[in-house]
């Protein structure tokens, strides 16, 4: 019974800790959510390929609602290097986070 | 001779080291040391990886090994990696004698399967290829993560087959399970702990059976374009010749 009882607690745990970095797919809302700049649905699916690729490889990913919109440009710039990404694909990571971000998923 | 050897080894390293590209990045960072991780390196990323592993052994002999190795680690695509264990040396002391030795130089390749992060598991699979002075040692591994958040779980299954000595006709097989957890304090800092559950098969039978296992700590810091990572072992079975500690140290960073 006890066995059970700690079992749960650790499932329960790990899928709270999950629940924390849910990275949602990409939907046609996204693109939309965008105040005054228009991102197309390739873009942000691409973002999110490289978010869950690339930024695991030296860090697990903070909850994207960790830092406020206006700090994520910065923050992807300062390991774009180390991540080997280019500009664009920066640019990506950056719209889908704040897409996310903006349909306040 | 064996002077003569080893300038040429030490000179094929620095060759290498020279002719890498110095715009790449850090091919990842590691919260493991005894075991590896399902995301693979960045295509175009470059990074020297350095292994200090240190055993001791507590027997009336009383005997200590340092290993060394210096591993180029390259991303080639966003699912495959390469790796040269360029050279791997062991340094070897008991009550009576102490030695130095070069123990052989590896091909590594990991293709990653699916992400941990958006998959219900992160799979890898991992084969390598070894070649020494009367030895040579074939290795491949499954490996299995899921990312929870900020913890990390992780398990290696391994299978190795080595053959040793003159003519190689001593030979050994090893099947490994490794299990590690691992939590991040910080960006930059993790904890975590370490398994291992060998069974060892001299000659490939089972007569003997050589069961072993260990579990221990580990500490991982990654800063700008470089890391660290340190796990301490120790024996929890009571096998005579095997390690009673182990303590491996991986330092890496990108060009």
């Amino acid at each position: 019974m006890k066995k059970v009882s700690m079992i749960s607690i650790v499932v329960a745990c790990l899928l709270a800790c999950e629940s924390a970095n849910y990275v949602p797919p990409v939907t046609p809302q996204m693109a939309a959510a965008r105040k005054g700049r228009h991102v197309d649905v390739t873009t942000l699916r691409e973002g999110r390929r490289l978010l869950v690729h690339r930024c695991i490889e030296c860090h697990t990913l903070p909850p994207l609602w960790h830092y406020a919109i206006e700090d994520w440009p910065k923050i992807v710039n300062s390991m774009s290097h180390r991540a080997s990404l280019k500009p664009a694909e920066r640019d990506a990571i950056v719209a889908y986070i704040i897409a996310v971000r903006s349909t306040g998923q | 001779m064996i002077q003569r050897n080893l300038w040429k080894k030490f000179t094929l390293l620095i060759l290498l080291l020279w002719i890498l590209p110095v715009t790449a990045a850090l091919a990842g960072a590691r919260h493991f040391t005894f075991l590896y991780e399902a995301p693979t390196s960045a295509p175009g990323s470059v990074e020297l990886e350095n292994w200090i592993t240190w055993e001791r052994v507590t027997n009336s002999e009383q005997s200590d090994q340092i290993g060394f190795r210096h591993e180029i680690e390259i991303g080639v695509t966003d699912h495959f990696q390469a790796s040269i264990y360029l050279v791997d040396w062991l340094y070897e002391r008991d009550r009576t004698q102490s030695s130095f030795n070069y123990s052989g130089s590896a091909i590594e390749l990991i293709y990653n399967l699916t992400n941990p992060v958006i998959d219900p598991v992160g799979l890898s699979i991992y084969g390598e290829i070894k070649g020494g002075r009367q030895h040579f040692e074939l290795e491949s591994k499954l490996i299995a993560q899921k990312n929870f958040g900020p913890v990390i779980l992780d398990y290696n299954l391994t299978l190795e087959a080595e053959w040793e000595e003159q003519g190689l006709q001593e030979r050994q097989g090893e099947l490994q399970q490794a299990l590690g957890a691992s939590y991040e304090l910080s960006p930059r800092l993790s904890v975590g702990l370490e398994f291992l559950h060998e069974f060892v098969f001299p000659d490939w039978r089972d007569e003997e059976k050589i069961r072993n296992v260990f579990v221990g700590p580990n500490v991982a810091f990654r800063h700008q374009n470089w890391f660290i990572t340190v796990t301490a072992l120790a024996q929890a079975t009571d096998t005579q010749d095997e390690a009673d500690f182990k303590v491996r140290t991986i330092f890496g960073f990108g060009f």
